[in-house]
Formats: C-alpha cells, sequence, structure tokens
C-alpha cells in the first residue's frame, strides 16, 4: 500500500469538501443558531439555552417527538418483518425470479409524492378501491384526514411500501451469501428445517439485520414528506413528527433558534441510535467469531 | 427434498399478496391515466376500457410549466450523478490504494456525517444560498444531492477498485503512466459497473427527491414531484385523471431503468452497506 500525500489530499477534495461545506459547517452554523434568537431581517442574539428550554415546554414538540418514536418504530419494524418473510420465500426458489424482483423494487424508483398520490387514491373513503376492499371485508371505516391515529398510520404504510426494498435486498443478499454446506451439513447431523432456520440462516443474516436496522433507523428519523403531503401535521398539530415540527419553527414561524435547537436534538437523537445499535452490532459480531 | 402442500400453498400466497401489494398499485394508476373520468372510479377497478388520452391533454393544457419542470429534473438528476460518479472515482481509488491515519479518520468522517438529517441543514442554507444567489437554480439541488451521495458512492467504487489487482496500476506506472492516466486507462473502466451502481442510487434519488426541492426552487429550478405535489393540493378539488397522468410521465421513465439495471442496484447496495 502506498503512502498518502498531498496529490491524493488533492483527490479526496470534491468529495471532502462537498461533505464539509454543504453539511459540517452548516450544522455548526445551526448549532451556533440554537443559542441565539434570530428570524427574518434580524440578526441572531445570543439568549443561552432559552431555546431548549422553550422546546422543552412545548407540548407540541412532545407530540413530534413521541409521534416520531411511535412510527419509526412501526416502520422499521414492520418492514423488517415483512422483508425477512419476503427473503425467505424469495432464497427457496421462486418462478419468474427476475421479473418478481422486480415487482419487490418497483417501489424503490417511485418519488414520496407519487407514492402519497397512489396510496391517498387506493384508501380514499369515497372512491379507493382498496379502502371499498377493506369496507367489504368488514373492517371499520378509515378516516387518515381527522383521525390522527389512521393519519399516522397511512403514513407508515406508504414508508413501509416506499422502503421495503431496501430492507429486503439488504436481507436476501445475506441469505444468499450463507454458505450451502451449512446446511448440508446441518441436514446431514439430523437437523429439523426449524434448527437448520435458527442456527444456520438467522445467524448468518444477522449482521445485515443490524445493518439494516440502524440505516433504516436513522433514514426514517428523518421522515417529512410522507407526513407534509399527506396530513401537513393536522389535524390541530397532532401528526406532526420533528422534521415537520422542526420546519414549521423555522419556516412557518420563523423562529430560527427553535428551529436550530430542533435541528440539535435531532442530530443527538440519530447519534444515540446510531451508537447504541452500532454497539450492539460490534459485541454481537465478536461473539460470533469467538 | 419434496415440499409440502402447505409450505407451496403458503408460498404461493406470499407471491401473490407480494404482487398486490407491490405492483397492483402501481399498475392500477398508469391504467387509470388512460381511462375515461366516469371509470376511474368504478369498484372494482375496470381492466377493459376504451383508452383516452383526455387527461394527458388536460395535464399539458391545464399545466404547461410540468413539461418544463420534468427537463429541470432531467438536467439535475443527470448532473448530481455526474458530479457524484467524478467526486466518488477519485475518492474511492484514493481509499482502496492508499493507507494512513488521516486517511482513516476522513473515512470515518464521510460515513459519520451522512447520519445528519438534511432537514437540518436547509436552515443555514437558505439564507446563504439567497446571498450567493443560487436560490432557485439548478446549481443548489445538483449540490444537495451530490453532496447527500458521494459517501456511498465512494464506498461503493472503493469496493469495486479493492477488485481491480494493484498489479495493474504497477505494471501502468513502470510503462510511464502517471496517476490520472491510470485512473482514466485502468480504473474507469474496470470499474463501470460499480460506477452503474452509483449512479442508480443518485440518479433515483435526484429524479424523485421532494424536500430540497420544496425548500430551494420557487420558479425556475422547480422539479417535477414539486409540481405533482401542487396538483394534489390544488383547492379546487382532486383531479384523479390528470394527476394519474402526471404521476405516470414522472415514474415510468424511472421504474423502467430501475428494472434494466436492478441487478447493479443490489450488488451497489451490498458493496456500500455491508462491506463498507
Amino acid at each position: 500500500m502506498r503512502k498518502f500525500g498531498l496529490r491524493q489530499l488533492a483527490m479526496l477534495a470534491p468529495t471532502q469538501g462537498l461533505l464539509i461545506l454543504i453539511i459540517a459547517l452548516p450544522s455548526l452554523y445551526v448549532f451556533w443558531l440554537s443559542f441565539t434568537e434570530s428570524s427574518y431581517g434580524k440578526a441572531p442574539t445570543f439568549i443561552g439555552w432559552d431555546n431548549y428550554a422553550a422546546i422543552w415546554n412545548d407540548r407540541y414538540f412532545w407530540r413530534a417527538l413521541v409521534n416520531t418514536l411511535i412510527v419509526i418504530n412501526v416502520i422499521v419494524y414492520g418492514e423488517l418483518v415483512l422483508a425477512f418473510l419476503l427473503a425467505s420465500v424469495f432464497a427457496k426458489g421462486v418462478p419468474f425470479r427476475k421479473t418478481l424482483l422486480a415487482i419487490v423494487l418497483m417501489p424503490y424508483a417511485i418519488s414520496e409524492v407519487v407514492a402519497v398520490v397512489i396510496w391517498k387514491f387506493l384508501l380514499d373513503p369515497n372512491v379507493g378501491s382498496f379502502a371499498k376492499a377493506m369496507a367489504a371485508a368488514g373492517l371499520p371505516d378509515i378516516n387518515w384526514a381527522t383521525n390522527p391515529t389512521h393519519g399516522l398510520g397511512l403514513v407508515s404504510v406508504v414508508s413501509i411500501w416506499l422502503h421495503l426494498p431496501f430492507t429486503f435486498i439488504l436481507i436476501y443478499a445475506a441469505m444468499l451469501a450463507v454458505p450451502k454446506e451449512l446446511y448440508e451439513s446441518a441436514t446431514i447431523d439430523g437437523a429439523s428445517g426449524w434448527q437448520s432456520f435458527r442456527f444456520v440462516t438467522l445467524p448468518g443474516v444477522m449482521p445485515a439485520i443490524f445493518v439494516a436496522l440502524i440505516f433504516r433507523y436513522i433514514l426514517a428519523f428523518r421522515l417529512f414528506s410522507e407526513v407534509w403531503l399527506l396530513t401537513g401535521g393536522g389535524p390541530a398539530r397532532t401528526t406532526e413528527v420533528l422534521a415537520i415540527y422542526l420546519y414549521k419553527q423555522s419556516f412557518t414561524y420563523a423562529s430560527f433558534g427553535k428551529g436550530s435547537a430542533t435541528g440539535w436534538v435531532m442530530v443527538m437523537i440519530s447519534g444515540a441510535i446510531a451508537a447504541i445499535y452500532l454497539r450492539l452490532l460490534y459485541s454481537r459480531g465478536f461473539k460470533q467469531d469467538a | 427434498m419434496r415440499e409440502s402442500l402447505a409450505s407451496i400453498v403458503a408460498r404461493t400466497l406470499v407471491i401473490l399478496l407480494l404482487i398486490v401489494w407491490s405492483a397492483v398499485p402501481v399498475a392500477l394508476v398508469v391504467l387509470s391515466s388512460f381511462k375515461p373520468t366516469a371509470e376511474i372510479f368504478t369498484y372494482p377497478p375496470t381492466l377493459v376500457f376504451e383508452p383516452t388520452l383526455e387527461h394527458y391533454r388536460t395535464l399539458f393544457e391545464k399545466w404547461p410549466d410540468f413539461i418544463w419542470t420534468l427537463r429541470n429534473s432531467a438536467v439535475i438528476a443527470l448532473s448530481a450523478t455526474a458530479l457524484t460518479l467524478v467526486a466518488s472515482v477519485l475518492a474511492g481509488y484514493v481509499y482502496s490504494r492508499y493507507r494512513g491515519g488521516a486517511l482513516a479518520g476522513s473515512a470515518l468522517f464521510m460515513v459519520a456525517i451522512r447520519l445528519l438529517p438534511p432537514i437540518v441543514i436547509t436552515l443555514p442554507l437558505y439564507p446563504v444560498a439567497d446571498f450567493l444567489a443560487l436560490s432557485d437554480s439548478y446549481t443548489i439541488l445538483i449540490l444537495l444531492y451530490a453532496t447527500f451521495f458521494v459517501s456511498l458512492g465512494s464506498m461503493i467504487l472503493k469496493t469495486f477498485i479493492d477488485s481491480i489487482p494493484d498489479e495493474l496500476d504497477q505494471a501502468a506506472t513502470i510503462d510511464g503512466a502517471s496517476e490520472m492516466q491510470i485512473l482514466r486507462r485502468v480504473i474507469v473502466p474496470l470499474s463501470a459497473q460499480g460506477m452503474v451502481a452509483a449512479s442508480v442510487f443518485v440518479f433515483v434519488y435526484a429524479w424523485n427527491e421532494y424536500l430540497f426541492a420544496f425548500i430551494f426552487t420557487t420558479t425556475k429550478a422547480k422539479t417535477a414531484p414539486v409540481v405533482i405535489s401542487e396538483m394534489m393540493g390544488s383547492l379546487t378539488g382532486v383531479d384523479w385523471g390528470l394527476l394519474f397522468a402526471a404521476a405516470t410521465v414522472q415514474l415510468v421513465p424511472v421504474v423502467a431503468f430501475v428494472a434494466l439495471v436492478q441487478k447493479f442496484l443490489i450488488a451497489g447496495l451490498t458493496a456500500g452497506s455491508v462491506k463498507g
């Protein structure tokens, strides 16, 4: 391996430059803004922890935080279960594999906006085919525009629909990578189908499951468009998530300080999620190798 | 090994549910965009109908700008892809071939900084973009989209370049090639698959992205997803036929593209997140 020098630094410059200029410096500036009071055409004045105290005492912030935590857990674990089920079916072999794979991946190519159009139509209480099929099956009506639980439920459905392909690919690829010999020797040792699943498949895909969990937790935490386009955070601010709360503080109420403080709370929570899962991942990984 | 009847039935059921979940919603929108308005709302949905282009006609009459926003989306997505590729090949090469403490630190920074929620940086970038006369411009979106994918791009390219033997570089060096020539003549052609894999992610993201486009554009650089969201929220009530026509135009090219390059998508995702 060669030694890293100035020329190589120049080759890294486009990548690192973009990351520093567009993400790192602005987020440091947000950190400073979170300790100031500022608005359109008003220079920031330092006010210490007041913004953090203000959002701490704002019940809409807590509502948004609780909504976010519930919704991302529904999304991430819902996706994980579905992806695992699908991957197991695919790993056993399916007819028309390529076509079916293209079908699984299809939502990956679809914009959040179009996904919202699609599901808004399918679940429209008056005209939607899925809503009518559900009514015919005797299920209660869904009123996602007026009932916050239904609203966030629909948000979760759209989000799972959009991101299932991502989770599926990670787990499916890991299942395919489990060496065939392991299954063969398990069978020779007299393992049942359940046992070879429990002791061969599951340990083999565990690292991929953790990777999928970390990635999806962090990405789901950013949830904005689905909520913004479906409920706008309403009715009466009951379906806001943190990103919506941040947007409204910053751009609707023009309180840059509170918006920034919310931003740093989000950064901290993302970081904490990543740290917890990375720790779990490493401790598991080392135990398995031992 | 013989499979039991129950497991065959269960498997068929999963596959059928998958099709209803994943493909039927999209197919319904595309089909409905060719249906006469009255038939869009029939239940169960009709499969045989007299196709009509009336919704496409209304789309281009009522929203003449839509075609321009598609063009904006295409230009922005292609430029963001090109920028990401150039940056990622250079970085991927360095991460693959060189070692050093500073390098390891910068790789960690590259991965860690990606964890930041994008909405956090909209607030400070908004006035900066305004000051630099970049708001409502292609440039701001191209830079933003590339920035959020250079990390994954570099990781994917590093993994692919790792599989190109270093002996090829050495042979080229002996023949008197400079590092830039090695990159152009050896690395780029041999890592073409990785470049396709990386471009799928950026292109799909940039073509479909909503948050940044919604915040940073007003008229000139507005992208197709933003206009579709405006159609959905129009005060006169939702014209579903028109919305389906617009959605179809926006989604068909990218769905076809993803189906075509699906094996690169899978390769890229596993290279970028599992190994990287």
